[in-house]
């Protein structure tokens, strides 16, 4: 009892803290609730975003713009949307990758056991925060009907090229998945 | 054996409710500039918005968040007399501008002086703290004739679109009621 007494005190501050200090992929969207999902069929890319990624690593890099892209079109047509490249689209789609330093606080588990000494001390460490941001326009009001994004530590995605591919194929369908149904 | 269980479930609950209540306080403020006319002051417009950064990328050019800031304020400001024209001449241009950071709260110093009792509320941790200005700007003199903001917590704010749409609600009622009565 007291054992599950003590695990149960570490548990619940730490799952408060975990609300006030995310360090995981975190993902949400926000929605127009006036618009009408089920009347877009088709979409196409909008202008590329002019924005700074916060990276020189990330600006303008052919390679996460392909696969972000080419991730992102496989999950929309999922949606049941149709990409088209002439004409007028329903939807034009915009997306902005952002990278910028967050800060966190390490080695606060002393009293309850899982750390010995020096490590005890509490640190503070700064991590590079990645951001994608994914804009869903109505093309014809010209209105932002949905944005969604996914919020993840990166050092690694921009370590390695396969390390980016597997980000971003775990990023956007989990940020897709907040994309209302049309059907 | 109910006993301990139920004693667990309420410190449990005190650990989050202490937890929560810091991430929720709120600080509001406001200056008002010295020879600012607020007795005479009538029409509003909104001005150009501002380009600057949010510092949250999710905020960044953010209709969802904007247009609920324009209408908690356009609401707030009618109730309290204020006309919005859409056209210049107006008495006042108002402003705003949203600005997010992380912050270290530092509780864990306070232990020795015995601030902070149990070792949860002494522990630092990371907050994402945010400050929205309200500027109301004479048109006429072209200067600040009042600013208010609010400052606070806003963990969990952006990933909530209901959550966000009241901590807005929240924090421009609060930064309008400092507004010097007409």
């Amino acid at each position: 009892m007291t054992r599950f007494l003590r695990a149960s005190l570490f548990l619940v501050p730490a799952l408060a803290l975990a609300a006030c200090a995310p360090a995981t992929m975190s993902v949400s969207s926000h929605v127009d609730p006036s618009a009408n999902f089920t009347a877009y069929k088709t979409f196409s890319w909008g202008p590329a975003d002019a924005l700074p990624t916060g990276d020189p690593r990330l600006d303008a890099n052919p390679q996460f713009k392909d696969q972000f892209q080419g991730a992102v079109e496989r999950e929309l047509s999922r949606k049941g949307l149709t990409q088209v490249t002439t004409g007028k689209p329903d939807l034009l789609i915009h997306y902005h990758a952002n990278i910028s330093e967050r800060l966190n606080v390490t080695g606060i588990d002393r009293p309850y056991g899982y750390c010995i000494g020096q490590e005890c001390s509490a640190d503070v460490t700064t991590y590079e925060a990645g951001t994608l941001v994914l804009d869903v326009v109505d093309a014809k009001t010209n209105k932002l009907i949905w944005r969604g994004w996914s919020q993840d530590p990166v050092q690694k995605m921009l370590d390695s090229p396969d390390e980016m591919t597997r980000q971003i194929n775990k990023a956007v369908p989990q940020m897709m998945k907040q994309y209302p149904k049309a059907f | 054996m109910f006993a301990p269980t139920l004693k667990l479930r309420l410190i449990g609950a005190a650990f989050v409710a202490a937890a929560l209540a810091g991430c929720a306080s709120m600080t509001v403020r406001s200056y008002t500039e010295r020879g600012a006319q607020f007795p005479h002051y009538t029409t509003y417009i909104w001005g150009t918005p501002d380009e600057l950064t949010t510092g949250d990328p999710r905020l960044d050019n953010n209709p969802f968040f904007r247009d609920r800031v324009r209408a908690d304020v356009d609401r707030l400001l009618a109730e309290r007399g204020f006309k919005k024209v859409m056209a210049a001449p107006a008495d006042l241009i108002v402003h705003y501008h949203a600005s997010f950071h992380d912050r270290i709260d530092v509780n864990g110093i306070d232990r020795e002086y015995g601030y902070c009792e149990d070792v949860d509320s002494c522990r630092p941790y990371i907050a994402e703290a945010g400050t929205l200005t309200i500027d109301l700007v004479d048109a006429k003199a072209k200067r600040l004739a009042w600013r208010g903001w609010a400052e606070g917590t806003v963990d969990g704010m952006v990933e909530n679109q209901a959550y966000m749409e009241k901590k807005v609600d929240d924090a421009v009622t609060r930064i309008v009621e400092n507004i010097p009565r007409r």
